[in-house]
């Protein structure tokens, strides 16, 4: 996708420096600048990296329990750890934040031409004349646009407004070619809409406040993408407009958000929404989703004169900073503990904090400035003269709102409440996140045929759901871990038979884990046939079969016995288990019964029942 | 006279006035005159239709797209530009079997009143052996058209810019309606008010032109849907109906040039003899609609012009361009345009800039709409696109007259060193046509040989009509001409 060759890029570009020396350097100065604009710029829409944290979200919470644990650790060690000493600050000094997101939408065609939208096309492949801004061109509003746009505006609960207009934003930089960017900067097509976030929206024990956090959307506007900048050292550098006039979306929340946590969920949540009503790329770990913050803190008893500034109609708040061009969740989250302490540093050394645009990259620090208020670009915004007005009728909005898909919110309440799923709140918002909701739909595949199943047996439909959860996300996880997911190298009906089994005792775990990896492999024959051609029912040992395998074992490692009795290594009754299912035929030993054996073999007691 | 000899005689003009620089660019004259052939089929009749574009050599203002000549909008950004496509209306009129002749000079993306302002030297129109100025920025257009270069021509007019050139060179420019004929290929200066428009020797010429271009395209944004043309009047009015002629007096300036009222009044009473009656009308917001134009027109070009940064396409300035210290494309744009055009794409930057929106922009927004109101008032017909009132008003008028410039054309000699802002007071009668979108023709009126000093031959008369009544202003365009040829 980035032009490494320059085959299909601009031929006139190639061996021509034509950028600016400053920009050049802000460029290499950037540790993610392979392939990317300068984040110096005013504007939201330069190429992003891939963003490092997308990794599964069942990762990210563990990292996240990992940290908190830490932190703990730290908090209730040495006093003279720093993060201890910073909480005091963080009782006097409250954060405020908003944030601007601005994300790719899933269209067919630009904005603005019939162009089609392409992710990894060659390179220029996908432009049209007005694209490119050639003389005597103008802008033909692609209206389709407007569906996926209201989906997202939709779901974040705003007021659709009847009347929208497109205005120009202008500045100068290579990747903007009319030299002005088409936006809604008067009239947004989208008002005061708001999105809650609730306990299990955030990481495990992360939740800051008790109960569901509602965050006001200020707006939600339409507008065009920029082209993309591919950076060919020394001095090269091509330009990709296949992207240009892709039609971006830009929500801007209010300034309603106080923990840098809280403000990576909102902005997780909003990607989790903006996918479920489809309304955006499926490529956003491409760089398809990019956010700016607005920063600022307040003394919260102090004296409320220093907190004249106002903010989207919110009041009394300190002077902001913004960072802009954040390119992750994880980003967006540093860059915000970053500001505050950063603000706070300054305030408390008796500072003034100006209003000024700050740049973040990943691993840093600090957030470091780019411009103060004298170098801020003004966007000269001019209601574009060749563009009507849009007006939408209420009635696709109406239609729109009834054919919305179900959000993860409900799609989350319906997993963890009641009988049918009964699954926890994690593995719930792990399944709604994994693979764009694909794993999600095989485990309803899989819980419906295991329901047909046991249609009957109420005391085992209770349970089937959990059960299916933990092998759909734990066992086909672990196998596709490297892998692309795909629903059909294990058919749903195929793990639904797999579980059904375990759930009747008539295979071992370990069985049916050789099932799966076997289907998982390329295995023709169905598990049913499987089952019988090897021979894998579970044919229980009688228990003097199991007591002579016992009694064996532990005269063989009479040592490792003596251990486990005397000095109460109970661990290792695990190995003798262990040994028991090894050395007997596949599906004649269960491992709780080989413990019970074991057990009464060393004159142990029984293990608690839970 | 037959097609061919037709069109010889234009080539023949073409060489005897190369020296008024009226085109940037010709076409390859075998070509054309094999296409003239073609076109006049087989058995080539004396008998040709004066309305017919069929066989007609055409001029293009180098605004306008072309495919097969450069099109440069005599900019030095643009000065090797060949357009990958042909501007819709220069499709419509090929389609009709007229032959593109050559892409006229003007004003660098159109903005001037003299044709001065050109990467490719001035044009100029020569009356009695003076040098005068051919006005602007159609002025290559409306020279090519007067010294019978070519049957007629397609100008823009954002201003006055067919119509003001149309009045110093002796010829017929019309500004139809905007939202009629396409922009689509047109290069834009200020989209809000650019309107293509046509440059003839008589009303037939241009009359036929517009009856071809005049027609929705779906590739122009602004252009005007078919269920809002379908709704205007079609057919021109009987010659014998009475029509209610709306004099402007807002209009009689004192700095208007004796010699231009004389006109005014004769044109006045040419019409007043043919049973049309004469009507008194205040048009109170004109006195600031030049002021809101060279508001909003600058603000529209400093953004429309943001896009020539010779990275796509146009030239490029030689070196490294950009330093730490300025931006990527300063000294391409530095040297690309010429200094009326960086003075307006300033001008528009500031009144856009945050400090002087409200103050600037955004007042000359409200003063076009007053101007709009003003001739909303004034005429009987209701405007389609804004009215909500139903039926004639009975004081209203069908149409104005009033002259399209204060002055005669002036000597080359004397513009040369005019200050910017006079040049602009050339505008001040064609502008308010302009904020309000109004169908507006410029008609030649001899003036009295008495006040002759040393005279231009003809004053520009202007008739302004309500939007959408095109026909009607081109019927009372081609009545009054009549009436000055018999008397």
């Amino acid at each position: 996708m980035l032009a490494r060759s320059p085959r299909g890029a601009l031929v006139f570009l190639q061996n021509r420096p034509y950028v600016c020396q400053s920009c050049l350097r802000r460029a290499r100065s950037l540790p993610l600048a392979q392939g990317q604009s300068p984040t110096a710029r005013a504007i939201q829409t330069a190429t992003a990296p891939p963003p490092t944290d997308d990794a599964p979200f069942r990762k990210a919470l563990k990292d996240a329990a990992k940290k908190k644990k830490k932190e703990e650790r730290a908090t209730s060690g040495a006093t003279r750890n720093s993060s201890k000493a910073r909480n005091p600050r963080l009782e006097k000094w409250e954060l405020t934040v908003g944030i601007e997101i601005h994300a790719e939408l899933n269209t067919a065609r630009k904005l603005f031409s019939a162009a089609a939208t392409s992710a990894n096309a060659t390179p220029n492949t996908h432009v049209a004349l007005f694209d490119t801004a050639f003389p005597g061109t103008q802008p033909h509003f692609q209206k389709e646009t407007l569906l996926p746009a209201l989906r997202a505006a939709l779901a974040l609960n705003c007021e659709i407004q009847h009347r929208s207009s497109f205005d120009r934003k202008h500045y100068f930089y290579q990747d903007q070619p009319s030299g002005y960017q088409i936006t809604q900067y008067y009239e947004p097509f989208a008002r005061n809409g708001h999105i809650t976030l609730y306990p299990h929206d955030f990481p495990a024990g992360a939740c800051p406040d008790d109960g569901p956090v509602t965050i006001g959307i200020k707006q939600v506007q339409m507008e065009q993408d920029t082209a993309k900048t591919v950076h060919q050292p020394p001095s090269t550098h091509l330009l990709d407009f296949n992207r240009v006039s892709h039609p971006l979306i830009e929500i801007i929340s209010l300034p309603q958000l106080h923990n840098p946590v809280t403000a990576a969920v909102f902005v997780r949540k909003i990607q989790n929404v903006l996918k479920a009503v489809n309304a955006v790329t499926a490529g956003m770990e491409m760089g398809g989703l990019r956010a700016d913050v607005n920063v600022s803190v307040k003394e919260r008893n102090g004296n409320s004169a220093n907190n004249v500034h106002s903010y989207h109609g919110v009041g009394q708040l300190g002077q902001r900073t913004e960072i802009k061009n954040l390119a992750s969740v994880k980003a967006i989250e540093d860059a915000i503990i970053a500001e505050r302490d950063r603000q706070i540093d300054l305030l408390e050394n008796g500072g003034v904090v100006e209003g000024e645009t700050r740049g973040w990259t990943l691993g840093s620090k600090t957030t470091r400035r780019l411009r103060g208020k004298e170098g801020e670009i003004d966007y000269r915004y001019m209601p574009d003269p060749d563009i009507a007005p849009v007006f939408i009728g209420q009635d696709l909005v109406d239609h729109l709102r009834q054919t919305l898909p179900a959000l993860s919110d409900e799609t989350v309440s319906t997993l963890v409440d009641g009988t049918t799923y009964g699954l926890t709140a994690k593995d719930a918002s792990t399944l709604i996140l994994l693979d764009d909701g694909d794993r999600l739909d095989y485990y309803f595949d899989v819980v419906e045929h295991l329901r047909s199943t046991f249609s009957k047996r109420s005391e085992v439909l209770t349970r089937l759901g959990k059960v299916a959860g933990n092998w759909v996300l734990m066992e086909l996880g672990a196998l596709f871990k490297n892998e692309e997911w795909s629903g059909t190298k294990v058919p749903a009906d195929q793990l639904a038979t797999i579980v059904a089994h375990i759930l009747r005792k008539e295979i071992t775990g370990s069985t049916a884990k050789r099932l799966i990896l076997m289907k998982f492999e390329g295995e023709e024959r169905s598990v049913e046939q499987i089952i019988a051609d090897e021979d894998l029912f579970l044919r229980p040992l009688t228990h003097t079969e199991y007591m002579n395998l016992a009694q064996s074992l532990v005269e063989e490692k009479a040592d490792m016995a003596n251990d486990i009795v005397k000095k109460q290594q109970l661990g290792k009754i695990k190995w003798f288990v262990g040994q028991m299912m090894a050395r007997s035929a596949e599906g004649t030993v269960e491992p709780a019964a080989a413990e019970a054996v074991l057990r009464e073999v060393l004159r142990l007691p029984p293990v608690e029942q839970k | 006279m037959s097609l061919l000899r037709h069109a010889q005689r234009q080539i023949d003009s073409l060489g005897r006035y190369s020296h008024l620089n009226a085109f940037v660019n010709v076409a390859n004259l075998e070509t054309v005159l094999a296409r003239v052939a073609t076109a006049a089929g087989p058995s080539p009749t004396d008998n040709v239709d004066p309305r017919s574009p069929n066989g007609r050599l055409v001029a293009i203002k180098d605004n306008i797209c072309t495919t097969d000549i450069p099109t440069t909008a005599a900019s030095g950004i643009l000065k090797k530009f060949n357009s990958p496509h042909d501007a819709t209306v220069v499709r419509q009129l090929r389609e009709a079997g007229a032959i593109v002749l050559g892409k006229t000079n003007m004003d660098e993306f159109g903005m001037g009143s003299h044709t001065t302002h050109s990467h490719f030297g001035a044009t100029k129109s020569q009356c009695d052996g003076v040098e005068r100025s051919a006005g602007g920025s159609s002025g290559g257009s409306a020279v090519a058209v007067a010294t019978g270069q070519c049957w007629a021509a397609l100008g823009t007019d954002t201003g006055g810019s067919v119509r003001l050139p149309a009045a110093y060179t002796g010829t017929v420019g019309f500004k139809p309606s905007y939202g009629l004929l396409s922009r689509w290929g047109v290069i834009a200066y200020a989209n809000s008010l650019d309107t293509v428009g046509i440059l003839g020797t008589d009303v037939d010429s241009v009359e036929g032109i517009f009856d071809i271009t005049n027609a929705y395209d779906r590739q122009d944004p602004t252009s005007l849907d078919p269920t809002t043309r379908s709704g205007l009047p079609v057919e021109e009015p009987a010659p014998s109906k009475t029509l209610k002629v709306g004099v402007p007096i807002d209009y009689n300036i004192s700095s208007l040039d004796p010699a231009v009222r004389k006109a005014w009044l004769r044109s006045l009473q040419l019409l007043q003899k043919r049973g049309h009656t004469l009507h008194k009308v205040h048009l109170p917001a004109t006195q600031h609609a030049l002021s809101a134009y060279y508001v909003l027109a600058p603000a529209e070009a400093s953004s429309n012009l943001a896009k020539y940064d010779g990275v796509r396409y146009g030239s490029r300035a030689e070196g490294k361009d950009g330093t730490p210290e300025s931006v990527l494309f300063a000294k391409t744009r530095g040297e690309g345009f010429g200094p009326e055009v960086q003075r307006r794409i300033l001008l528009g930057a500031f009144s856009l800039s945050a400090q002087a929106i409200d103050n600037y922009f955004i007042q000359a927004q409200k003063v076009r709409r007053l101007v709009q109101q003003d001739f909303d008032k004034a005429f009987a017909t209701p405007n389609c696109l804004n009215s909500l009132e139903y039926g004639k008003k009975a004081d209203g008028v069908d149409v104005l007259l009033c002259p399209t410039a204060p002055t005669l054309a002036p000597k080359f000699s004397e513009i040369k060193d005019q200050k910017p802002l006079h040049a602009y007071m050339n505008d001040v009668f064609t502008v308010p046509a302009s904020l309000a979108g109004l169908p507006a023709i410029s008609v030649p009126i001899q003036v009295d040989k008495a006040t002759k000093s040393e005279s231009a031959g003809a004053a520009g008369m202007q008739i302004i009509g309500q939007y959408g009544d095109d026909k009607l202003v081109l019927a009372v365009a081609r009545q009054l001409l009549e009436a000055a040829k018999a008397g």
